[in-house]
C-alpha cells in the first residue's frame, strides 16, 4: 500500500514572462516501509520537490496523498494540523528551538494535542534508547554535539509516529562519523519500525543507506535505483555511476 | 563608489532598516519643538503672567524633556547600531579602514538628524498650537492663539539636537574602534543568556526581590501614619528606604523574581510544555538577563509619570471640591452683611436656594476621641476653639439626622486631619462653654461641609440639638466672631456671570472688620476661589502631563522597537514550528501571552508603584482620589496598549511570512 502518492506534479516560479519550470510533471509512489532517497544536482528540484510533497510549498499543477488524503484544497489550519499528525521532518540545520531542552524539543510536537503524558513519556524513553541520547534529556541544543543535535531532531520527527518522514539533507552539517552513525540509526528505526522516510541528499554515502533512490534531473525524473539484495557497498557504487552518467562530477556544489 | 554615494544608496536601499530610527529621531524633534515654541509663544507667556511660575515650571520641565529624549535617541541609535553590525562588519571585511566606516556612519547620522530635526519641526511646530489650545482649555481662558516661529526655540531645538549627534557619533566611533570583527557579526547574540541551570542564589535572589516591594508598600502605607512611623526618625529618611527598596525589589523582580516563577512552572511540566510555553515562557526566561533592565527602567518611569501625572490631576481635579471647602456655598454672606446681595438677585430675576446658620463656638478636646496609642501625639494641641452649629440649621442640608439632648454630631471632618487623625465615635466628651462645662455624646462623625472656611478655621464642626445650642449661647461670656451665615446656590448655574458681577460689587457692603488684626475680610465666592486654583494649578497639571506624554511615548517605543527586534530575532523559531505543523493561530496564542508579558507586567507593576506612592500622600494634594488617579491610569493603559497592539501586529507579520 503506499503511503505516498504524487501524480503530475508541475512547479511553475514567476510570472508568465519570467516563468521557470521547477518541476515538470513527477510522478511519485511510496510504499509503506520504504527508505527513498533523492539525489540530483543543484538546481534539479530537489529540495521543491520535498517542500511540494510536505505541504510546505503549493504545487502548480498535479495531486499529492498522502494515507489517501489529499492535500489539494486543505486550509492553512487543517495542513498544520496534518503535517503535525502525519508527517515527521529532520533538516539540515537541525532546526531546535536553543530555549528549549533536548526533552521539551522531543515532545515539541504533543504542545497543542492532546496526548496522555504517559503515553508520550513512553514513546519518548523508547526512542531516545534507539538513538542514544537518553543521556542529554536536560541538556540545551548549545550543550551538545551536532550528531546529538540532529539524533534529536530525528527523535522530534519519529515521536508523533508519523504516516511519513521527511528528511532534508539531514547529514549535510555534519562530520562522516556522526553522519554513519546518524544514517545507520535511521536504517534501524525504518526496518525495526518500518517508518516510511524520504531523503533529500546528495551525499551518495548517505543515499546507499535507502532501499531506493530517485535521480532528478532538471525537474524530471531521470532513473531510479533499487538496492535489492546487493550489499551496502554494491549499491553506492552503483549510485556513483549512475551520478556521473548524470553530469556533474559526483557532487555538486 | 564615492563615499557620500554609498551612503545614499546603502540608505535607500535599507529604509526598512532605518525608519525606526528615523521614526524616533522626528518623534524626539516634534516633541522638543513643540514644547519650547509653546514656552517662547506670546501669547501663551502673556496668559500665564497670571500664574507667577509658569516661566520657571516650563523652563524646569523643558530640562527633564531633555534628558528623556536624549536617552530616548541614545537607547533607539544603539539599537539601530546593533542590527547593522553585520554591515559594519563587511565593510570592514572588504577592506575599509575603521575610520572610513566611521565616516559612513557619521555621515549617515548627519543626514538623518538634518532630515528628522525638518520634518520634526515642521510637526512640532503645528502640534504645538493644539497643545497651546489644550493648556488655554484647562485654564479656562477664552483665547485665540497665534502661531508664532520662536527663534529661541527654533536655536535650542538645534543646539539640543546638534550636542546629541556629536554624542551619537562619538559613541559610534568608539564603538567602531573597540570592537573586533569577530564579536561585530555576532553583537545581535550578546544580549541573550546561554540558558543555564537555576542555582538556589537566583532562587534566593527572586524571593528577596518580591519581599523588598511588598515591604516598601507596606512602609509607604504607614509614611503617614504618626503612630507607627517612630521606626524612622524622619520623613525623608522614611521616604529613601521607601523608594530603594521598591526599585531594588523591581530589579531583582525581573532579574531573578520572573525566572523563578517561570522556572517553577516549566519544572513541573517536566518536558510536557504547552504551545503558550514554548512561544512565551520560554523566550521570556531565555531573554530575562538581558531585559531586565530596561524593563526594570521602563517599570520605574511608568511609576513615575502616573504618579506625578496622578498627584497633579488629584489637585487640578481637586480644585472645585477645595474650592468648596472655602466656600461651601455658591455664595456666603456673614453676620449679615450684604443681604442686599439677595435683594439685587431676585431683582435681576436669578433663581436661588438658601440656608442659614446660627453659629457659636465652645472648646473642645477633641483628643479624647482619638484611640488609643495616638493620644499622647495630641496631648499638646488638646483644646481648641470650636464651631458650633444648632440641629435644626444642619437639617436644612440632612433633613434625616435626629439627635438626642446631650447628643452631638461631628461634622467636616475631612482631608489631612482625618487621614492623620482618625477618631472615632460613640464616646462621651466634655465641651466647655465659658465657665460652664458640659458632656456630649459623639453618635457619628460625617463629612459635610457646611461653613465658611475663615468661620471653620479647616477644623471641625459640632452639631448639637437646638436646646443644647440655646444653652452655649447663654453660657458664653463674649460674643464670637461669627455669629450667622447664609449660604446661597444658584439654581440655574448658567446665572453665575450675572451673580459673580452682583457679588463683586457689594464687595465694600460684605467686608466684615476682624478685630485680631484690625483688618477687613471680604468672603470669595466659590467661582472666584475655584478659578484662582485653575490658574495656579492648570500649568502645574499641564507640564506634568507633557511629561508624562512623554515618558509614556518613550517607554511604548523602547518596548515596541525591543519587541521588533526579538520578534525577528525568533522568525527562525517560528519557521521551524511552523514546519512541523503549528498553525499561525496556534503560534499567535503564544504571542498574545508573550505580549501580555512584555507590557502587562511593567505597566501592572508601574500602576501598583504609582498606586502606593499617590495613596501615601494624595490628601496633601487635594481631595478626590479615586476618580482623578482611576482616568490617569486607565488614559495610560489606553495609549499603552496601543504600542502592545502595534507590536501584536508585528509578530503577526513575521509569523505570516516565516513559512
Amino acid at each position: 500500500m503506499s503511503v505516498l502518492v504524487g501524480r503530475k506534479i508541475r512547479k511553475v516560479y514567476g510570472k508568465k514572462s519570467t516563468a521557470q519550470e521547477v518541476l515538470k510533471g513527477i510522478d511519485i509512489e511510496v510504499g509503506k516501509g520504504e527508505f527513498v532517497g533523492i539525489m540530483g544536482p543543484s538546481g534539479s528540484g530537489k529540495t521543491t520537490l520535498l517542500n511540494v510533497l510536505c505541504s510546505i510549498d503549493h504545487p502548480t499543477e498535479g495531486v499529492i496523498e498522502i494515507n489517501g488524503q489529499s492535500l489539494r484544497g486543505m486550509k492553512e489550519k487543517e495542513l498544520a494540523k496534518f503535517r503535525r499528525e502525519q508527517l515527521g521532518f529532520i533538516f539540515q540545520d537541525y532546526n531546535l528551538l536553543d530555549t528549549l531542552t533536548v526533552k521539551e524539543n522531543i515532545l515539541l510536537p504533543f504542545s497543542i494535542s492532546k496526548q496522555p503524558r504517559a503515553v508520550a513519556e513512553s514513546r519518548l524513553k523508547e526512542l531516545v534508547a534507539l538513538l542514544g541520547i537518553s543521556d542529554i534529556l536536560n541538556k540545551y541544543p548549545n550543550e551538545i554535539s551536532g550528531g546529538q543535535k540532529q539524533r534529536t531532531s530525528a527523535a522530534r520527527a519519529l515521536i508523533t509516529n508519523p504516516a511519513l518522514v521527511f528528511a532534508d539533507e539531514p547529514t549535510g552539517a555534519l562530520d562522516s562519523k556522526s553522519a554513519t552513525a546518524l544514517l545507520t540509526n535511521l536504517e534501524k528505526i525504518n526496518q525495526q519500525k518500518s517508518a516510511t522516510i524520504m531523503m533529500v541528499t546528495h551525499d551518495s554515502v548517505a543515499a546507499s543507506f535507502c532501499s531506493r533512490v530517485l535521480f532528478l534531473k532538471d525537474g524530471a525524473i531521470y532513473t531510479e535505483l533499487y538496492k535489492g539484495d546487493k550489499t551496502r557497498q554494491q549499491f553506492f557504487q552503483q549510485i556513483m555511476s549512475t551520478q556521473s552518467v548524470l553530469g556533474g562530477d559526483g557532487y555538486d556544489a | 563608489m564615492t563615499l557620500s554615494r554609498l551612503v545614499f544608496r546603502s540608505m535607500r536601499k535599507n529604509v526598512k532598516q532605518y525608519y525606526l530610527y528615523f521614526f524616533a529621531l522626528i518623534f524626539s524633534v516634534t516633541l522638543c519643538f513643540s514644547f519650547t515654541t509653546l514656552q517662547y509663544n506670546p501669547s501663551v507667556v502673556e496668559a500665564l503672567k497670571l500664574s507667577g511660575t509658569a516661566s520657571a515650571g516650563f523652563s524646569a520641565a523643558s530640562y527633564i524633556l531633555y534628558v528623556i529624549i536624549t536617552l530616548f535617541v541614545l537607547y533607539a541609535s544603539q539599537l539601530f547600531m546593533k542590527r547593522r553590525s553585520k554591515e559594519i562588519g563587511l565593510y570592514q571585511l572588504i577592506g575599509m579602514t575603521k575610520g572610513l566606516v566611521v565616516r559612513l556612519i557619521a555621515l549617515e547620522n548627519i543626514v538623518l538628524f538634518i532630515l528628522a530635526v525638518g520634518i520634526g519641526m515642521i510637526l512640532g511646530f503645528l502640534s504645538s498650537r493644539l497643545f497651546a489650545m489644550v493648556l488655554m482649555k484647562m485654564l479656562e481662558i477664552d483665547l485665540v492663539i497665534r502661531l508664532s516661529f520662536s527663534q529661541e526655540a527654533f536655536k535650542q531645538s538645534v543646539i539640543i539636537f546638534a550636542i546629541l549627534l556629536v554624542v551619537i557619533i562619538l559613541q559610534l566611533g568608539w564603538m567602531v574602534r573597540r570592537v573586533s570583527l569577530l564579536s561585530l557579526f555576532s553583537a545581535t547574540k550578546q544580549a541573550d543568556e546561554r540558558v543555564k541551570r537555576f542555582s538556589i542564589f537566583q532562587s534566593v535572589m527572586g524571593l528577596v526581590g518580591l519581599l523588598l516591594i511588598a515591604f516598601g508598600y507596606y512602609q509607604s502605607t504607614e509614611l503617614f501614619n504618626v503612630e507607627k512611623s517612630s521606626l524612622f526618625k524622619s520623613l525623608f529618611l522614611h521616604m529613601i528606604v521607601i523608594l530603594g527598596s521598591t526599585m531594588l525589589g523591581t530589579f531583582l523582580f525581573f532579574r531573578y523574581s520572573v525566572s523563578l516563577i517561570m522556572n517553577m512552572i516549566r519544572a513541573k511540566k517536566s518536558g510536557h510544555l504547552k504551545v503558550t510555553d514554548v512561544m512565551a515562557v520560554t523566550p521570556i526566561m531565555h531573554r530575562m538577563k538581558g531585559n531586565s533592565k530596561s524593563l526594570t527602567l521602563i517599570t520605574l518611569l511608568t511609576g513615575l509619570a502616573v504618579g506625578i501625572m496622578s498627584l497633579s490631576y488629584i489637585s487640578y481635579y481637586s480644585s472645585g471640591t477645595s474650592a468648596r471647602q472655602v466656600s461651601p456655598y455658591d455664595y456666603i454672606l456673614l453676620n449679615n452683611q450684604g443681604t442686599e446681595f439677595i435683594e439685587e438677585l431676585q431683582h435681576a430675576g436669578i433663581e436661588f436656594e438658601q440656608d442659614t446658620y446660627q453659629i457659636s463656638n465652645v472648646m473642645l478636646d477633641i483628643s479624647e476621641l482619638v484611640s488609643g496609642q495616638l493620644q499622647e501625639f495630641t496631648l499638646n494641641a488638646a483644646e481648641s476653639e470650636t464651631t458650633v452649629v444648632p440641629l435644626s440649621d444642619f437639617q436644612q442640608i440632612e433633613p434625616n439626622v435626629k439627635l438626642e439632648n446631650g447628643d452631638a454630631i461631628i461634622t467636616s471632618y475631612v482631608n489631612v486631619l482625618a487621614e492623620v487623625l482618625p477618631i472615632q465615635a460613640g464616646r462621651d466628651i466634655i465641651v466647655n462653654a465659658g465657665e460652664t462645662e458640659v458632656s456630649l455624646y459623639i453618635k457619628d462623625i460625617r463629612e459635610d461641609n457646611l461653613l465658611s472656611s475663615r468661620v471653620a478655621y479647616g477644623s471641625p464642626i459640632l452639631i448639637v440639638t437646638d436646646e443644647m445650642f440655646e444653652k452655649i449661647q447663654l453660657e458664653k461670656n463674649e460674643e464670637p466672631e461669627f455669629t450667622s451665615q447664609i449660604g446661597i446656590d444658584l439654581v440655574d448655574k448658567q446665572d453665575t456671570e450675572k451673580a459673580e458681577e452682583i457679588y463683586k460689587s457689594l464687595a465694600d457692603e460684605r467686608s466684615i472688620l476682624m478685630e485680631e488684626n484690625d483688618q477687613s475680610f471680604i468672603q470669595r465666592s466659590y467661582e472666584e476661589v475655584r478659578k484662582a486654583n485653575i490658574t495656579s494649578l492648570g500649568l502645574t497639571i499641564f507640564v506634568t502631563a507633557f511629561l508624562g506624554l512623554a515618558f509614556l511615548l518613550t517607554t511604548g517605543s523602547i518596548l515596541y522597537f525591543k519587541q521588533m527586534a526579538e520578534a525577528e530575532d525568533e522568525r527562525e523559531s517560528y519557521k521551524i514550528l511552523r514546519k512541523i505543523g503549528f498553525s499561525t493561530n496556534d503560534l499567535m496564542k503564544g504571542i498574545y501571552a508573550k505580549q501580555a508579558f512584555n507590557f502587562g507586567v511593567p505597566l501592572a507593576i508601574g500602576l501598583l508603584h504609582s498606586y502606593f506612592a499617590v495613596k501615601s500622600g494624595w490628601f496633601l494634594f487635594g481631595s478626590e482620589l479615586a476618580a482623578p488617579l482611576v482616568i490617569t491610569m486607565t488614559l495610560y493603559v489606553i495609549m499603552y496598549g496601543v504600542f502592545a497592539i502595534l507590536s501584536i501586529q508585528y509578530y503577526k507579520k513575521v509569523v505570516r511570512e516565516s513559512l
